[in-house]
């Protein structure tokens, strides 16, 4: 009576387990080489239990390859020998495949003191360059209204040189507009 | 064991753990390829294959791993072959000339595609399928499928408990389930 309840018990889940087997068969998975090595590795060393020991050797009686790497495995356990050939080239070419590590940046400190006085060099520099420009602009601009001015006060006309002359006594224009007759 | 601290210095990105790594194991991994080819230029070459794989990616390969499962010279003489049998078939197909290619294999593939297994045969044991398809395909209690296969009723639930653990974390994996 109680073995019949457990296994009434033990289907209780019976009909989502259905749909899950179901939908396994239908499934397709490709073959995962890295859990596959593993699963090979640990067939060789005798450490699965006997439900996966099962499956492993199910696997291995459907792909002769994989059943010789177990073999070779097996043989070559513990072996760890000199490469004969080549050992320099193959230990210098795989050892060349991952770069050292990289090392931490080093900070280098400015030399306050020197980029101090290189700051104010510059800055009276240009002080003085600035003082020199405005000199030089304010002389030339100087002697060029002078001139200026100094050509605009010349007469170089007869009509420029009447208005002055009609006004400046000196000229006698207005004493002698008629003979005998005093202004 | 030593051998665990040179992966673990690996994966911590250690200086000198690859180079200490590589005169360890180097003599196993030529030793393990050598199975597969003979000649030493050969051997040399598909060496620095296993060695590039392993290291690919960050020592993706090599993070996977775990010295729980297995003794780690095992473990690289397996990659060590497969990786090395791998090689010399793509060598083989690009050393043919096109012109002695038949046209119809043209279109084949050189390297051979990723083997796909049925869920069940990748995951469960032999006897877990059956004892799954006694169950569900043929509709069997389980005092029937203990006669059956001449095991007792606590052996048959273990077996379907186990199974079905392992199916759903498959799919509760890929979020499918």
């Amino acid at each position: 009576m109680r073995q019949r309840d457990e296994d009434r018990a033990s289907r209780s889940g019976t009909a989502s387990d259905r749909v899950l087997w179901q939908r396994s068969l239908a499934t397709e998975m490709p073959e995962d080489a890295a859990a596959r090595f593993l699963d090979l590795a640990a067939f060789a060393d005798g450490r699965l239990d006997e439900d996966e020991r099962e499956r492993v050797a199910a696997l291995l009686a459907r792909d002769p390859a994989a059943a010789a790497d177990v073999e070779a495995a097996r043989a070559l356990a513990g072996i760890v020998d000199d490469p004969p050939e080549a050992r320099e080239r193959i230990l210098a070419r795989a050892a060349g495949l991952v770069a050292a590590p990289p090392q931490p940046a080093r900070v280098i400190a400015l030399n306050f003191r020197r980029r101090r006085v290189w700051f104010d060099l510059a800055q009276w520099g240009s002080l003085a360059a600035a003082v020199a420009l405005a000199s030089w602009l304010g002389f030339a601009m100087g002697s060029d209204a002078s001139l200026t001015y100094s050509q605009a006060d010349q007469p170089n006309a007869v009509e420029d040189a009447f208005p002055s002359d009609l006004l400046d006594p000196a000229t006698g224009f207005l004493r002698d507009l008629g003979e005998g007759i005093q202004t | 064991m030593a051998q665990d601290l040179v992966v673990g210095a690996l994966e911590r990105g250690e200086r000198g753990a690859w180079e200490a790594f590589v005169r360890r194991y180097a003599g196993l991994i030529a030793a393990a390829v050598r199975s597969i080819a003979r000649e030493a230029t050969t051997v040399e070459d598909l060496t620095q294959e296993v060695f590039l794989r392993l290291c690919k990616d960050d020592f993706r390969l090599l993070r996977t791993y775990d010295p729980a499962r297995a003794g780690l010279s095992t473990w690289l003489t397996i990659v060590a072959r497969s990786t090395a049998r791998d090689a010399m078939r793509r060598r083989r197909a690009e050393s043919v000339p096109l012109d002695a290619v038949p046209e119809a294999r043209l279109a084949v593939d050189p390297v051979e595609p990723a083997h796909k297994l049925k869920l069940p045969e990748a995951l469960l044991s032999p006897r877990q399928r059956e004892i799954l398809a006694m169950l569900y395909d043929r509709d069997m209690e389980v005092p029937e499928i203990a006669a059956a296969l001449g095991i007792d009723r606590q052996t048959v639930r273990s077996a379907h408990h186990k199974a079905m653990l392992k199916l759903r974390a498959h799919f509760k994996d890929r979020q499918e389930w």
